[in-house]
């Protein structure tokens, strides 16, 4: 009886510890990370998009369903902030992963935004990047290294965001 | 069965128990016997609110819960029949305050009238009756909650503080809780602790000298819950709920028979409760329809042991219309101490005649219907429900063989609408 | 209180994930439908509680949390 209570205790502490790590979270692309490439349909039918081909801007690309009420409180905030960098040097790229294709169109609509969604209602670019969350955003450099992932969305994380992208914009290639 | 000339004696003591019965009766101003509202968080605030709000919302309902009068077999001779009325409003209002917290206010006000049971006694023909108290003026009561909730990446934290008073009774609670995310948040942890001091000053106790005067009472609740996505479309959830009732837990405003003689109601000061809760929810895509399935085990150590089942179908009709019918079984046996009336006296000294001790089962159904639109950038949700209650002996469980006269009937009505914006 | 112990953190090695299909972030959609929600409407689940509360002898059980759209 005394021996074996301290026995058991020590495998009760391993079964939690085991549990503990396999509770633990998948792990997602991190800052230093390459950000794959890849090729998706547009949400409004227009053609298809690739993170390959805004090589050399630096990219926001932020994963949203309509689902997801911060996700939808996130659309008018980085419209604004889409449009405090020029064109050629700061791109949004969003990724809709509504299995409802037409939901996600009627918030676009209603919103109205200025940079382009693409459409993955298999969630194959999530899986890849391994969103642990939503809404999930990778900001990624002009060499198309990831930098910076934020998770959520609040209304005050706007500021903080802009400090980032202004810093990576005035960070030119050699 | 018993001595003739002691069956004499009682039927004259239950005669004179029915003329008391009939000389008018004033209000019975507690109708509900709640604990204030139980302080749990989780029953406080909204439970499934997950990610913090980022929109205002406010919701108003009204309804109007009528009981069926009591029928003239289980009445007392010149008893009311017409049974309970009450009016009810409730508001709720949440916003979010900077980036991680979220408050609630909850305020329910009620109006109620009408006439409740007092006593049981022998009928004519032996069969129990209920002798019910006059019918009541309009009695009102009031209950604030203030809920705050802390919103971490993968945990959230609750506190709620209320208050709830009517013209006889007080009662302060208060409530703090917590929620944690594992898994990718398919797997949640809830638990929670609540207290309620309360103060009954029953009225006119002067004027009936079995009413007491003032008394308290204290609960103190914890629960401990775990949820679990089993798919997309899928989830369960189990909480334990342990409640500890200390202090005057009897109905002040009811007595029971015994020995022909009316009685205070009295019951033990410390009540032990649990309730086991089970949720089961289910979506159907090719039907655009939700199953949800509830049941509750429930046991306290006056010997009472209840079941609840309740099956509900949300039905979403044309993008933006929602049909609910659900149905409920119950079935509760009694407490150890009831009886409709008593032919010898208890050692212990309890005594209780009140219909919510009995042995009984109640089956109810709803309908409820929801309009969703969305005008002027707000969301709003309008909707409508009609609710009908049934008890009786012969609905529960196990045999019944005397139930209460006194069981009730309902229906319930009622409107509300919910802004989002 | 051992055995207690041993069975939570089973409970908890299970629910971990091997046994039970994940559903991941992404994926909630129908989980994020106020119809899925435990109660959807919180002021008829107050209301029925009360209600039931005052009529019967049974305890409102509730007060879990989880589930939902899982959103930051």
């Amino acid at each position: 009886m005394k021996c074996t209570r301290s026995r058991s205790w020590r495998g009760t502490a391993l079964a939690l510890l085991a549990g503990l790590a396999l509770v633990a979270n998948a792990s997602a692309l991190e800052d230093g990370a390459k950000a794959p490439d890849f090729k998706l349909p547009s949400l409004d039918g227009g053609k298809s998009l690739s993170l390959a081909s805004f090589r050399g801007k630096v990219v926001y690309l932020d994963f949203w369903a309509s689902w997801c009420p911060p996700c939808l409180t996130s659309l008018p905030l980085l419209e604004d902030l889409r449009k405090q960098f020029p064109n050629d040097q700061f791109q949004i790229l969003a990724v809709n992963v509504d299995q409802d294709v037409a939901k996600a169109r009627k918030f676009l609509e209603r919103t109205g935004v200025g940079y382009p969604s693409a459409t993955d209602p298999k969630g194959r670019l999530p899986e890849m990047f391994g969103v642990e969350t939503m809404p999930t955003s990778f900001l990624i450099d002009r060499t198309g290294v990831i930098r910076y992932v934020h998770h959520g969305f609040r209304k005050g994380d706007v500021g903080p965001l802009r400090e980032r992208i202004a810093q990576l914009v005035a960070a030119r290639p050699k | 069965m018993s001595h003739p000339a002691r069956r004499g004696r009682r039927k004259a003591r239950a005669r004179s128990a029915r003329r008391r019965a009939q000389r008018k009766r004033k209000p019975s101003a507690l109708a509900a016997l709640t604990s204030g509202a139980l302080a749990l968080p989780g029953l406080a605030g909204s439970a499934a609110a997950e990610g913090l709000i980022d929109q205002i919302s406010s919701e108003y309902n009204f309804s109007r819960y009528s009981e069926g009068s009591i029928p003239a077999s289980k009445v007392a001779p010149g008893s009311e029949r017409g049974r309970y009325d009450i009016d009810m409003h409730q508001v709720h209002l949440a916003a979010p305050l900077g980036e991680r917290f979220a408050l609630g206010l909850d305020v329910v006000h009620e109006s109620m009238s009408g006439a409740t049971p007092w006593y049981v006694i022998p009928g004519d023909d032996g069969d129990p009756v209920q002798v019910m108290t006059g019918a009541t003026v309009e009695d009102k009561r009031t209950d604030l909650l203030l809920e705050g909730k802390y919103y971490m990446d993968r945990s959230l934290a609750s506190l709620s503080g209320g208050v709830s008073f009517e013209k006889d009774y007080f009662a302060i609670n208060g409530g703090l809780g917590g929620q944690l995310d594992f898994n990718d948040k398919n797997t949640t942890l809830s638990s929670g602790v609540g207290v309620s001091i309360d103060s009954i000053d029953p009225t006119d106790s002067a004027e009936f000298p079995l009413r007491p005067d003032h008394e308290k009472k204290q609960s103190y609740s914890a629960y401990a819950g775990i949820s679990q996505v089993l798919r997309r479309n899928v989830a369960i959830q189990s909480t334990l709920t342990y409640s500890l009732g200390n202090g005057f837990l009897s109905d002040p405003y009811k007595e029971a028979l015994v020995l022909g003689e009316p009685v205070a109601d009295s019951r033990p000061d410390l009540r032990n409760q649990i309730a086991w809760l089970s949720r089961y929810r289910h979506h159907f895509s090719s039907l655009n329809a939700t199953f949800h399935t509830d049941y509750q085990f429930y046991w306290d150590d006056w010997n009472i042991t209840a079941h609840t089942l309740e099956v509900a179908w949300y039905q979403s009709l044309f993008e933006s219309f929602r049909l609910i019918p659900s149905f409920r079984y119950y079935s509760q046996g009694q407490a150890d101490f009831y009886a409709n009336y008593y032919d010898q006296a208890r050692s212990d000294g309890y005594y209780s005649s009140d219909y919510r001790l009995s042995p009984f089962g109640a089956i109810s159904w709803r309908l409820r219907a929801e309009a969703h639109f969305r005008t002027w950038e707000i969301d709003w949700v309008g909707s409508f429900s009609w609710q009908r209650y049934l008890s009786s002996g012969s609905y529960a469980l196990g045999k019944v063989s005397a139930p209460n006269p006194g069981l009730v009937s309902f229906d319930l009505y009622s409107v509300g609408l919910t802004t989002r914006f | 209180m051992r055995a207690l112990v041993a069975s939570l953190s089973l409970a908890a090695l299970c629910l971990s994930g091997t046994g039970c299909a994940a559903v991941k972030p992404w994926e909630r959609d129908v989980l994020a439908r106020p119809d899925m929600a435990w109660e959807p409407d919180t002021l008829e689940a107050k209301r029925d509680a009360h209600v039931h509360y005052s009529k019967e002898a049974s305890l409102p059980g509730g007060g879990a949390g989880g589930g939902g759209c899982g959103c930051n």
